[in-house]
């Protein structure tokens, strides 16, 4: 295969466990969670999809498992910050402590330490049987693990969500107004643990994707970083579906090229590529992130009697 | 006329404090029944009970003849109780016709009908004279027409009886005319209203019957054409008030501050500056009168560095500002008393103490070497002796400045800013949600100041206030100065047109 | 009121460290081994003797650095996350002075550790400036070059600086290491830099108008601005000052324990320190405290896997759910309805 369809297999490929935790953060800050832990649920998703992947030998179900573990990770994120009001930034942190120190244990605990990783099972393509014939784009767009359709499809579920349906109006005003939600009988609390719920379910996703469809192993740093870069991705794309997804495509076009890189130019030093999509993300925020403009109440506590 | 809502025994307890006790209220159908009282006396919170975001703790209601318990707005909003918000609860990223909509359970379907809803949305609004624009974002349309929206919200989800927390605060004299006007609309409909006011001369005017309350308990109800406003006035005050008489300034000294031509994002009506110029003298108090959002904040915040303006100059002690930083207007001495004490004026969790010495942590009074060493003690006993002479009432100096009532924060200010000596001070809206008797400690406080020298600037959307205690009074509207006039016998209908817009012949 | 607030803040931790434990013993359990025997070995590892001791506070001397780099921080609102990355980088010009620079001895230490301050300070200005001018968040960008630091400190040691066939780089002359303070015990000076670190920063905090004027910003950037303090500059500061201690502290790590740069090199101590200053609710003194407990924690951890056959990582998860606990506890505690009940026993106390 040619080097441009390479690049934007891959591209696609890299930038999809981004999406979907990118996703997650959307709709948690539409309900005015900000979660910084997600670096630490997709670390235990990766976990719990490879563990179950390896397990059983189904692939799919590594990928609700992942979802599973995601959320009752983000759950005791979402009973801390929603019920006990703790500072979500600070939570977020110590979630991002815990997960994969929870992750890391479970692992070693099972396979012991050693120096060659265990193989699970990994997720084979499907391809979509009219599609993957249109000329040049089908091999490449249509030819993916159904997952990467999965991701696609959430972008446009949630873009239909917001914007046209009266659940997804009702969901934003618990991020940019709760007291007025709850004036207009919307249950506010309750939307928030919603939220969460959606929001872990989708990082515990996008991590097993790490673990059961880009590779199939599970290392301590497996997801280096890509939670953060989903957060950005959010600010980036301006809480908008559609933008989430643009900068998602753009990150994941940078991971795609300093792999490629690496293999094509073996004198230079390979963590100068890798460099890249961190260096990338910055560039890219100070350039289009100016003044993050999300949710008006995104990051406050809500305090439902208040004095 | 028969009875739509009874509330009786109300009492609700916020820890030791008894924001209502004992209450009892009644409403009849097609009435205007007016809560009046002081700030302070109970009303919100009664009417956040009844709204079901505040659960009572003693007390029963009953709605249509039937007793109800109320868990949540949700609920209320079932019954038929629509309530109006004092600050409108609109959410400003979204458009209109998406506020009304929201939280909307009785359509069915996941998606949003959005022909169908606007038809009856606009229907609804004709019945009752109601102008509005569904497709512009909240954050576009004028204070006026925001609660023109609130009322639609709340008869488009089936309202019978509609609370109107102090509808008029906002609102210019033209527009409050109009809000009658819809008020009298609903009353032919059979829509019942518990009007929520402190203004005398406007309950008197649109009332059916009227429950005084004072301290969080009902004094009396009685029908409108049985009283005049003194009785109600001593009615919600407990005592004959001596009304307060301060000596006006004949001549303001030199020139504290002036504005000369100063504009400020002058294209926005509501946040901006157009063409403003004034003088504060020394020794005098200049009244700025006029409904907020007219401009005051951006007026407020240019005189004591916080912004620059686009253009025009500025003055102080005639001397030209070149730069607008609050530190050299500070050192300049250059009071602040700001209009959201807890979010621009104090440290919310830092001591009584840190708050008193905020800006002078670096006099040789509290600390040597400049700042390398901080004199806790020296700090302590000043505090201490400002506690006394401000009456700040706290438990201990150490304690978070977040815990004192409004009142006590706003003289930890006072005490702040005042104790320097200032020769300019900005007060917007000093006595906002204050009892009276913190409101007459600030204004004779303010007196003092005035008396010694000081030249005040005087922000507020309390006419009262500002007749009580100007020498001069200039009215904001738009962003435009409407007329100035003179605080010894003001002419008070004069000033009310010029709040309303109508730009006055100065004198 | 305030000796309330002041034993709230022990109690919290304290009863987060024991249900953290409870917990750990019942995993331990499950595991097969006994609990008793495994906390035994962790407090003989960690306090059994004298060099066991001297290696708790070798390993506590990094925490402290990234507890107080995000302690400082945090007091002026800034959430620095990138202590990680400011640690490395403050060893990576390190043992470049260290080892290419020619020159040994005193002259040589102060020169590696003033300069690997200046580069964690610089590290750290970075976020610091793109917030100020962009308004960016400088968790993400702290976050991104903590990454980029750790890449540049694998490219000093696998290929730059790199000794022969090993990754990693040459070990910094003895004469430029850090002496013992005894010459038996393994205990550095490095140590007793932390601890001077941590009583100017609390002295500074708490005792100068520019502490004051920070902690201000912090807990209030409107009224700090209206009331006439340079926020931007306080916030600036606080990003370079505690980007310095860090980057100190990896100097400090370098010259005093590690001598050379290899794979592994200060990791998990950023994050450590941010949950270590949180802990220790932001005063600089206590977060001393807090590292030292981390330490030992670690220290006792690999005895207690060479005497009992625990994993480290139940470790790891203790030291993790003490954050989780906590963190939550002093949420709970600042709960309107908890202090109600708080404050209704305690006046009940009074009136006995």
């Amino acid at each position: 295969m040619d080097f441009a369809s390479e690049m934007i297999l891959s591209t696609i490929r890299m930038a999809t466990p981004i999406l979907l935790v990118a996703l997650a953060e959307l709709y948690s800050e539409r309900a005015g969670l900000v979660n910084i832990g997600l670096d630490g649920i997709m670390t235990f998703g990766a976990l719990a999809g490879f563990m179950i992947c390896y397990l059983t030998g189904d692939p799919y179900l590594g990928i609700m498992a992942g979802a599973f573990g995601g959320v009752l990770i983000n759950m005791i994120y979402a009973f801390c910050t929603i019920t006990l009001r703790a500072e979500q930034i600070v939570y977020g942190m110590a979630i991002n402590i815990f997960a994969p120190a929870v992750a890391a244990f479970i692992y070693r605990v099972y396979f012991g330490v050693s120096s060659t990783l265990a193989q699970g099972t990994l997720m084979a393509p499907l391809a979509i049987p009219l599609l993957k014939d249109i000329p040049f784009i089908g091999k490449i767009l249509f030819n993916q693990t159904p997952m990467v359709y999965f991701a696609y499809l959430m972008v446009v579920f949630t873009a239909v969500f917001f914007s046209k349906t009266k659940a997804g109006l009702n969901y934003k005003a618990v991020g940019e107004f709760p007291r007025a939600a709850e004036t207009l009988g919307i249950n506010v609390i309750r939307q928030k643990y919603i939220a969460a719920i959606i929001c872990g379910a989708m990082a515990g996703i996008g991590g097993a994707y790490l673990t059961t469809c880009y590779v199939n192993t599970y290392s301590d740093g497996i997801v280096a970083g890509r939670g953060f870069i989903a957060l950005s991705a959010v600010i980036f794309g301006r809480w908008s579906s559609s933008g989430v997804l643009l900068a998602c495509l753009l990150f994941g076009f940078f991971d795609a090229l300093q792999l490629n890189l690496q293999v094509m130019n073996n004198s230079t030093p390979y963590q100068l590529f890798q460099m890249i999509p961190y260096l990338c993300t910055l560039v890219a925020l100070s350039v289009f992130g100016i003044r993050r403009a999300g949710p008006k109440s995104s990051g406050k506590p809500y305090y439902r009697e208040e004095r | 006329m028969e009875e739509i809502l009874r509330m009786e025994n109300i009492t609700k307890q916020f820890g030791d404090l008894y924001a209502n006790k004992d209450i009892n209220l009644d409403v009849r159908r097609g009435e205007v029944h007016t809560l009046l009282g002081e700030n302070g006396a109970g009303k919100s919170t009664l009417m956040n009970v009844l709204f079901g975001l505040y659960q009572p703790t003693a007390g029963n209601i009953y709605f249509n003849g039937s007793k109800v318990k109320i868990d949540s707005p949700a609920q209320a909003v079932k019954l038929g109780i629509g309530m109006v918000h004092q600050h409108f609860m609109l959410v400003d990223a979204m458009t209109v016709f998406e506020n009304i909509i929201l939280g909307d359970k009785n359509t069915k379907g996941i998606f949003i009908d959005v022909e169908t809803r606007k038809k009856e949305i606009l229907e609804l609004a004709k019945r009752y004279n109601l102008k509005v624009e569904l497709d512009k974002p909240i954050s576009e349309i004028s204070v006026g027409a925001q609660q023109r929206i609130e009322i639609i919200k709340a008869l488009y989800r089936g309202a019978e009886l509609l609370v109107l927390d102090e509808p008029t605060a906002a609102l210019t004299d033209m527009e409050v005319e109009g809000l009658f006007d819809v008020i009298h609309k609903l009353k032919e409909e059979r829509k019942s209203i518990i009007f929520i006011s402190h203004k005398m001369r406007e309950v008197l005017h649109i009332s059916d019957r009227i429950t005084i309350l004072r301290a969080g308990r009902t004094v009396k109800t009685l029908n409108c054409c049985d009283t005049c406003s003194e009785d109600l006035a001593s009615l919600m005050i407990g005592r004959e008030l001596a009304p307060t008489h301060y000596a006006k300034t004949a001549q303001p000294g030199e020139n504290v501050a002036e504005f000369k031509d100063v504009s400020f994002n002058s294209s926005s009506k509501h946040n901006g500056l157009s063409h403003v110029s004034l003088k504060v003298g020394r020794g005098e108090i200049l009244g700025v009168a006029g409904v907020d959002g007219n401009g005051q904040s951006q007026m407020a915040q240019i005189i004591t560095g916080v912004i620059s303006p686009d253009s025009g100059t500025l003055d102080i002690k005639g001397s030209r500002v070149s730069v607008y930083a609050p530190r050299g207007f500070i050192d300049n001495k250059v009071a602040h008393i700001p209009e959201d004490r807890n979010k621009m004026g104090l440290i919310p969790n830092m001591s009584v103490q840190d708050n008193i010495v905020l800006k002078s942590t670096l006099s040789p009074q509290f600390s040597a070497g400049n700042g390398a060493y901080l004199k806790k003690k020296a700090m302590r006993d000043y505090s201490l002796k400002m506690q006394e002479k401000y009456d700040i009432r706290c438990e201990s100096v150490e304690q978070q400045v977040r815990n004192l009532s409004g009142g006590n924060q706003q003289k930890v200010i006072l005490a702040r800013e005042l104790e320097g000596n200032p020769d300019l001070l900005v007060a917007v809206h000093p006595t906002r949600g204050l009892d009276i008797g913190a409101t007459r400690f600030i204004h004779d406080t303010m007196i003092e100041a005035r008396d010694r020298g000081c030249g005040i600037l005087l922000i507020s959307a309390d006419f009262d206030e500002i007749l009580e205690m100007s020498d001069r009074i200039i009215v904001m509207f738009e962003g435009k100065i409407m007329g100035e006039f003179s605080g010894n016998n003001p002419p008070i209908q004069e000033i009310s047109l010029a709040m309303g817009g109508k730009e006055a012949d100065s004198i | 009121m305030k000796t309330k607030s002041r034993l709230l803040s022990v109690v919290v931790p304290f009863v987060a460290v024991i249900v953290a434990f409870g917990i750990g013993c019942i995993i331990i359990a499950a595991l097969g081994s006994s609990p008793a025997q495994a906390i035994q070995y962790l407090i003989i590892g960690a306090f059994g003797s004298a060099s066991n001791i001297a290696t708790t506070l070798v390993k506590a001397t990094p925490l402290i650095f990234t507890g107080l780099c995000a302690c400082f921080a945090y007091r002026c609102g800034v959430f620095n996350l990138g202590g990680e990355g400011q640690f490395v980088v403050g060893a990576c010009v390190s043992v470049w002075v260290g080892v290419t620079w020619g020159f040994t001895g005193f002259a040589a230490i102060l020169t590696c550790l003033l300069l690997g301050a200046l580069a964690g300070g610089i590290w750290g200005a970075i976020p610091g400036i793109l917030k100020i001018t962009r308004g960016l968040n400088e968790i993400i960008v702290s976050i991104m070059l903590n990454y980029v630091a750790i890449l540049f400190m694998g490219l000093l040691y696998t290929s730059l600086l790199r000794e022969g066939s090993v990754p990693q780089t040459p070990a910094v002359p003895e004469a430029t290491q850090l002496p013992r303070i005894f010459s038996d015990i393994r205990i550095t000076w490095g140590v007793v830099i932390a601890l001077t670190v941590a009583i100017v920063i609390h002295y500074f905090l708490f005792n100068t108008s520019g502490g004051f004027r920070l902690r201000a910003v912090g807990l209030n950037r409107t009224a700090s601005r209206f009331n006439g303090f340079a926020v931007n500059k306080y916030t600036l500061a606080s990003f370079i000052v505690s980007g310095g201690i860090a980057g100190l502290g990896g100097s400090v790590e370098l010259l005093g324990t590690q001598y050379r740069l290899m794979s592994g090199f200060g990791q998990g101590f950023g994050f450590d320190g941010v949950a270590i200053a949180l802990i220790a609710q932001l005063n600089p003194l206590a977060t001393v405290f807090i590292a030292y407990f981390f330490a030992v924690l670690r220290t006792g951890a690999t005895t207690m896997q060479v005497g009992t056959g625990v994993p480290t990582s139940v470790i790891d998860i203790i030291q993790a759910m003490v954050i989780v606990f906590a963190v939550a506890g002093f949420a709970l505690v600042r709960m309107p309805q908890i202090r109600q009940y708080i404050s209704n026993r305690a006046s009940k106390k009074e009136a006995v």
